[in-house]
């Protein structure tokens, strides 16, 4: 369950669910900083018909937050940057117990 | 007598306690996790293994987890139970990997000094539970029909293995 470090200049993306069925792995490495705004295009140009199949309808964590991706994109210029080592998740719809 | 559960699979507090576990689940050591001279009531919940969905028997269900998350809401969640229902004790554990079917994925047991707390902290940990722990399931029905990854939220329908499947480098 340890999570792959992130070689320097680098952060980790992990894939659960569905998106590890589409990417079929269970984590990337992508070059930081990489502001949030910018995420979803760099993985679709990687993965292209993940933003429609997986990443419309799941959630993004980063560092074990939750944010909101939307209202990063709005922000500009003074949305979230990713940073080097960080850990950001993409969250399909859970399916607990 | 059980083994200790491993440190990053588990989160411990004064009559707190989740965890995520590839084990067999068990009941008695939860019971005795809640169970206490002050609590005239204990509930149980156990979800286990279903053999069919809609109809389509299921081989299997398999459980995967963004596990320091997932434990992180399932804290969450129990303090929050306890605290609203004034509970003695909670404690919630989920399976992770394949549970066959007829088996325990997911226990939940409160206690408290009398029924009606209990009874209502028990629904409403489960309730939460399902919609916001951070635990996927991948039904595996066999056959043509492949593997479905399931969403709680709204009833929807699971998202079909082959159809999440990206076109990669050509190849399917």
């Amino acid at each position: 369950m340890s999570t792959p470090k992130a070689p320097a200049g680098h952060f980790t993306l992990l894939y659960f669910a569905s998106a590890t069925s589409f990417t079929r792995k269970q984590h990337d490495f992508f070059a930081a900083p990489l502001p949030l705004a910018k995420l979803y295009n760099a993985i679709e140009e990687k993965y292209p018909g993940i933003k429609a199949k997986v990443l419309e309808s799941s959630a993004l964590t980063v560092n074990l937050d939750y944010v909101d991706v939307e209202e990063e994109v709005q922000k500009g210029d003074g949305g979230l940057v990713i940073q080097a080592g960080d850990e950001v998740a993409i969250i399909p719809p859970v399916s607990s117990g | 007598m059980a083994a200790e559960p491993s440190p990053v699979m588990c989160i411990e507090e004064e009559n707190l306690f989740v965890q995520l576990t590839h084990d067999r689940l068990d009941i008695p050591s939860i019971m005795a996790r809640v169970k206490s001279p002050k609590a005239g009531a204990v509930v149980l919940f156990a979800g286990t293994t279903r053999d069919s969905f809609a109809d389509k028997p299921v081989v299997h269900l398999a459980y995967s987890a963004y596990a320091p998350l997932a434990l992180r809401t399932m804290q969450s969640i129990a303090r929050d139970v306890k605290g609203k229902h004034s509970l003695t004790a909670i404690a919630m554990v989920h399976r992770l990997g394949v549970c066959p079917v007829g088996e325990e994925s997911i226990l939940i047991a409160v206690s408290s000094p009398h029924r009606l707390a209990a009874w209502r902290a028990g629904e409403q940990a489960l309730e939460e539970c399902k919609e916001r722990v951070e635990v996927w399931k991948l039904e595996e029905f066999g056959g043509s029909e492949g593997a479905v990854w399931r969403a709680n939220r709204d009833g929807q329908a699971g998202a079909r293995v082959e159809d999440t499947m990206g076109d990669v480098g050509g190849q399917r």
